[in-house]
């Protein structure tokens, strides 16, 4: 905002404007949490603005000790300024000639050191965030492997970042963004491997996010960089593991970490971004490819098996000779698809009861979903069994997708089909299908077809996705990505 | 680069540096016969649940080759032959729409396709009936199956052919090195 420029206001050498300025701006005295702690040395005014919560008491009172002790040398009272520059003993201690920077730092838990006559604030780094330790994801957890996982702390999940990569081409950029949240967010790729086009479209994505306050952090990030609109598929990966993120870091993708979010953010991604799990590449290759498929199974159960079983309901002429059990036994009261769409509403009242009911009290609501919902519906003639077989796979088939985005974008494409196969039977699910495909390869995610490496087809790296390839084997890094750097080892070092 | 001390294992990766993967030529045969297959397999299953009345071993009729033909192996021979004829149909799109960005030309082409293997070439296979005695539920399931083949040869094609062309790739391949 121009405006906001040009009122730039001077730190003042005058104590008792300084003073006024934070009591008229930043709402000293009617906030409580912004504080000024004054100290008179050498016969000058010291002033020491704080915000309480999110910094250090000790080493505040560390930093005054050592202010105070200046009195009892005598020093030269002219050389005051320089003095206490050398007697702030921190490892991180700016410089700022402006008041609305040092308000800034101030509000993110810096303290500022106001020295009377000098023009300027020292701001010094004693920031504490409240938080927690980094701890095992609850959405990506793994049987063996890393149990770290990212916390709401930027400075946090960068570091777990680097204790991963000590490559000193690693970047970390910091940039703050929101008008009025000023939140902290970082870029983070590797100069020598990420393609400086999309490290350069990204930052420019970024600068360009013009809100007032980003509370949803990367959700609301992502929003303004791929601008998703009403497409319900993810067009971006999240992850909550530090090791998936250096892994993806190391194949040239660009990683966007939102303070106070604890997932980041892997650019570019395709859908195939979204199939993959730590856990595979946490067993052997075979076992990985194993535990891959299986994945891929449940996520097609996910979204084709129900509207086809139900076709199959509506046109049983349909199905060959030898699978002519399948479909319906027993005549039922309701028509199918209203079964359907209950079931599967029911199911989805009990996720979202499941996820805001207490631990204590979910026991008590399984029960009762398990065995008088789904029970006593099928014996009062409410449900046929098959629905519930039929519903209840999809549903475990939504669970076992991975990205928990891709799999609620996937039940709504299977509501969509199974509507299209009430309408139009044959003709809705095949129709509906080639316009779901033709749909997804239209989407580009920062100039990624999202389809790829299927549509448009790349087989080395499809093969990649259907096979959890051995790490040795893997000398290159996906095309996808335009790596700077093609190969894994480099032959020269 | 130090290419003064060559051991074998260096120099493999060397050679794996300097020229492309595979060349232009070798992708679009892949994508060809790769599209040809999948898409044809999807087509026999959308046969075997009698989503369709045509069988990808309909490509097999003119030929008399006995009774085999009529089931799996002749099946499985046909979704190969398919992927085989499939390659000339990449190489056709190529020669003519590569330098098409979206992939809305690559639909067209599978519609182009399905026009001209139901109406012009309908004669060749005399089991296959015109496409008025057709069912709409084949027509608009042979459609859709070409529409997709077409989308995923021709947008490969183009897409691979225009990495191919960009500075990227070239970057990518280690070939304008600073």
């Amino acid at each position: 905002m121009p405006d906001h420029k040009e009122e730039k206001i001077r730190v003042y050498r005058n104590p008792a404007k300084n003073e006024e300025y934070f009591k008229n701006r930043v709402g000293m005295g009617t906030s409580y949490d912004v504080g000024v702690r004054k100290l008179t040395i050498l016969d000058k005014e010291i002033q020491l603005y704080y915000l309480n919560g999110l910094c250090d008491t000790a080493y505040i009172i560390h930093l005054m000790r050592e202010l105070v002790a200046i009195n009892n040398r005598k020093e030269d009272p002219d050389e005051l300024v320089d003095i206490v520059e050398n007697r702030l003993l921190n490892a991180q201690v700016e410089k700022v000639k402006t008041l609305d920077e040092t308000t800034d730092q101030v509000l993110s838990g810096l303290v500022a050191v106001i020295v009377e006559g000098a023009g300027f604030a020292f701001i010094i780094d004693v920031r504490s965030y409240p938080g927690r330790n980094p701890e095992e994801p609850d959405t990506e957890k793994v049987v063996r492997g890393a149990r770290d996982g990212f916390v709401e702390n930027i400075v946090v999940n960068t570091a777990l970042l680097r204790r991963r990569i000590r490559d000193e081409r690693l970047r970390v950029k910091m940039t703050k963004v929101g008008e009025r949240s000023k939140t902290d967010l970082s870029i983070c790729y590797i100069e020598d491997i990420a393609d400086p086009d999309l490290v350069e479209i990204v930052e420019k994505e970024i600068a360009s996010i013009d809100v007032d306050g980003l509370t949803m952090a990367d959700k609301t990030v992502e929003e303004f960089i791929v601008n998703q609109s009403y497409n319900p598929f993810p067009l971006v990966r999240y992850t909550e593991r530090p090791d998936v993120a250096a892994n993806h870091v190391l194949e040239g993708h660009v990683i966007i970490i939102v303070d106070t979010s604890p997932s980041v953010i892997i650019t570019p991604t395709t859908l195939f971004h979204h199939v993959q799990h730590a856990e595979e590449y946490r067993q052997a290759p075979s076992v990985g490819t194993f535990l891959r498929w299986v994945r891929f199974f449940g996520i097609l159960a996910s979204t084709l098996f129900l509207p086809i079983w139900f076709l199959f309901v509506l046109q049983p002429d349909l199905l060959p000779d030898n699978m002519k059990f399948i479909g319906l036994n027993k005549d039922t009261h309701i028509p199918i698809i209203l079964q359907i769409f209950l079931a599967d509403l029911g199911i989805e009242f009990l996720r979202m009861a499941a996820i805001h009911t207490p631990t204590a009290l979910s026991t008590a609501m399984g029960l009762i979903a398990a065995v008088l919902i789904g029970q006593i519906a099928i014996e009062v003639g409410l449900f046929s069994p098959e629905v519930i077989l039929y519903v209840s796979l999809a549903a475990i088939g939504t669970f076992t997708t991975p990205s928990y985005e891709l799999s609620l974008a996937n039940k709504m494409s299977r509501l969509v089909l199974m509507i299209l196969v009430a309408l139009f039977h044959i003709k809705g699910l095949v129709i509906g299908f080639t316009v779901l495909i033709i749909a997804m390869a239209s989407i580009k995610s920062l100039q990624t077809p999202y389809l790829w490496p299927l549509i448009p087809f790349n087989g080395k790296a499809l093969w990649q996705v259907l096979v959890r390839t051995a790490k040795p084997g893997a000398k290159v890094r996906p095309s996808i990505v335009h790596p700077k750097n093609r190969l894994r080892q480099p032959t020269n070092s | 680069m130090m290419t003064s001390e060559k051991d074998t294992e260096q120099n493999e990766e060397l050679n794996e540096k300097q020229k492309p993967p595979v060349s232009m030529a070798g992708r679009v045969a892949a994508t060809g016969f790769c599209g040809g297959v999948l898409w044809s397999f999807v087509a026999y299953i959308a046969y075997l649940f009698h989503f369709s009345e045509i069988s990808p071993n309909m490509i097999l009729q003119p030929f008399v080759l006995g009774e085999w033909k009529k089931h799996g192996l002749g099946t499985v021979i046909s979704i190969i032959l398919i992927g085989v004829i499939s390659i000339g149909a990449a190489f056709l799109y190529f020669l003519l729409l590569k330098r098409l960005k979206t992939m809305w030309p690559g639909i067209l082409y599978g519609l182009v396709l399905w026009l001209l293997v139901f109406f012009v070439f309908n004669p060749i296979f005399p089991d296959v009936r015109t496409v008025t005695e057709l069912t709409s539920d084949t027509i608009i399931t042979t459609i859709c199956i070409y529409l997709l083949y077409g989308l995923f040869v021709g947008y490969s094609i183009s897409f691979e052919y225009n990495e191919l062309n960009s500075e990227k790739l070239a970057r990518a391949l280690g070939m304008h090195r600073e």
